[in-house]
């Protein structure tokens, strides 16, 4: 839900999605390409500031989505510079540090460039996208509905658990358990009842079975791809630098 | 001339046997507005099915200017192309995440070109007041502007029939009034509108007939302006006389109103009593 409300706030919302996944997946392959912790720090820090400063995305927002994937990431290169030592126990490995460092800058890198793109496109922009990409029409269909149904339920749980604590169903641990039980299996039959709603309006609007959608029209999206296309290439060049 | 829908001693029994509709027969004509008056579970979301094909009778028959029901595929997508139904929960109907996506829904599925598309979904969020809403996620919305993306993303088939179940449901009272211009703008436009009700008042008000139905039965039809002859019928439906009509006749029986043309709201009834000649007597109040 807050990945969704920062991309339908940020700056760059309405900018055409094919120039943020460019971006972004320029983004990627230079933190491949990039060999040095330098470039690595200076591409995260470029991802950041785009979508920070570039598309006003909340940094509250920016770090509660991103503390997650840092924690894992942060749990991994931990575990990496434990190795098994000869004597059969476990043994801290300072000479793995580079390798790890290099490996945790690079996945910041991809993260940042990851994170840039989900929270400045909308869910509807990046699956017009895909459309456009040819990704299978049914995975998209089930992607759309799932989206759509999200809120719905979500909207549905909420009331459901209000209506719960209003009766007294929340006054103790086990009576939560017992409400939150009872809830999840509302919420199945729900879903079902749900889903045949959904058929049955989709039928009444003459449904052939799939969902069809209306190609988006982005009045910029020649300049705005244009302009990604420089930056990537940019950003590309900064990488390759190393290999010089 | 030909009714543009009739029911024939329609009977619908649902899968777990409980009967839906029960002999019902009705007849709409084309331009009108319709009001199905009745109370909880007396059928009039079952007839409603009915009419857009979604259920098909157990006995008895529909016809669609004149001709049955066709329930092929081809004809149940020619049928709701043409009659377009509206649900009461919008979170049941709003399919797509964005409201230009729901909206082209409907004529996507007529095979229309991505033009005219366009120019209906742009038409219908106009129609209903949401131009500037295209690009906007529906769970933003509100719940009466969600109603407004349903009833746009029927209107953007450019059906002849727009049925409506309990539209006013869950609308607050500003949200009814927006609801009820944008109903009689539709219906200047020539579109045979179809309503479900319990709110006698607004029945009264609004439609040109009234179907009342209890128990799944369609236990009488008449003009709205002669609905105080079916005093038992609404009974029997489980509601009341409207209240302008009720204190019309009130106002009749002691002379201060002529009886016949009764108002069909409080609104009008009072602006009629206003307009009524007072004569002052001067006296004392004896207690």
């Amino acid at each position: 839900m807050r990945i969704d409300a920062a991309a339908y706030k940020c700056r760059w919302h309405a900018v055409a999605p094919g120039a943020k996944a460019l971006f972004a997946l320029s983004s990627i392959a230079a933190a491949w390409l990039a060999s040095s912790a330098d470039t690595l720090a200076w591409l995260t820090l470029l991802s950041m500031s785009a979508t920070l400063a570039g598309a006003r995305v909340p940094v509250q927002t920016y770090l509660a989505l991103a503390v997650a994937p840092l924690g894992f990431l942060l749990l991994s290169c931990l575990t990496m510079l434990v190795t098994p030592s000869s004597a059969g126990g476990w043994q801290w490995s300072p000479e793995m540090l580079p390798g790890v460092t290099h490996i945790a800058l690079r996945s910041f890198a991809t993260l940042a460039a990851v994170l840039g793109l989900v929270l400045t496109t909308p869910m509807p922009d990046l699956l017009a996208l895909m459309r456009r990409l040819l990704v299978p029409e049914l995975l998209l269909d089930l992607m759309a509905l799932c989206y759509r149904m999200l809120f719905v339920l979500r909207q549905a749980w909420d009331e459901s658990n209000t209506a719960q604590a209003a009766r007294l169903g929340h006054r103790s641990l086990r009576a939560r358990w017992r409400s939150t039980g009872l809830l999840a299996g509302q919420m199945a039959i729900q879903v079902w009842q749900r889903a045949s709603a959904l058929q049955m309006a989709a039928d009444a609007r003459g449904s052939q079975g799939g969902l069809r959608f209306l190609p988006v029209l982005y009045s910029n999206a020649r300049r705005q791809t244009a302009l990604s296309l420089l930056a990537s290439g940019l950003m590309l060049a900064f990488s390759l630098r190393d290999h010089l | 001339m030909t009714p543009l829908i009739e029911l024939d001693s329609v009977e619908h029994a649902f899968a777990d046997g409980s009967s839906g509709l029960h002999s019902c027969t009705l007849a709409l004509a084309q331009g009108r507005r319709y009001a199905l008056l009745g109370a909880n579970g007396a059928g009039k979301t079952t007839l409603l099915l009915h009419l857009n094909g979604l259920l098909r009778p157990t006995a008895g028959s529909l016809r669609w200017h004149g001709r049955p029901y066709d329930y092929s595929r081809h004809g149940l997508t020619a049928l709701r192309s043409q009659v377009g139904l509206v649900f009461q929960n919008p979170d049941r109907q709003l399919i797509s995440a964005l409201v230009e996506e729901d909206v082209a829904f409907g004529p996507l599925n007529l095979d229309l070109d991505e033009a005219t598309v366009r120019c209906r979904v742009t038409a219908a969020l106009d129609a209903v007041g949401l131009g500037a809403f295209g690009r906007r996620p529906v769970h933003q919305l509100s719940f009466g502007q969600k109603k407004r993306v349903c009833i746009a993303g029927v209107l953007a088939m450019e059906p002849q029939v727009l049925l409506l179940d309990e539209p006013m449901a869950g609308l607050d009272a500003p949200m009814q009034a927006d609801l009820e211009v944008l109903l009689d703008r539709l219906a200047a436009r020539g579109v045979t509108i179809v309503l479900s009700t319990h709110d006698v008042d607004f029945a009264y008000r609004w439609s040109d007939e009234i179907h009342l139905m209890a128990e799944g039965r369609c236990i009488a039809s008449a003009p709205a302006q002669e609905l105080y002859a079916q005093r038992e019928a609404l009974r029997a439906a489980g509601q009341r006389l409207p209240q302008a009509l009720a204190l019309h006749a009130e106002l009749a029986r002691h002379g201060l109103l002529p009886a016949d043309a009764a108002p069909r709201s409080v609104e009008a009834l009072l602006a009629a009593l206003r307009a009524q000649p007072v004569d002052k007597h001067r006296g004392e109040i004896l207690i």
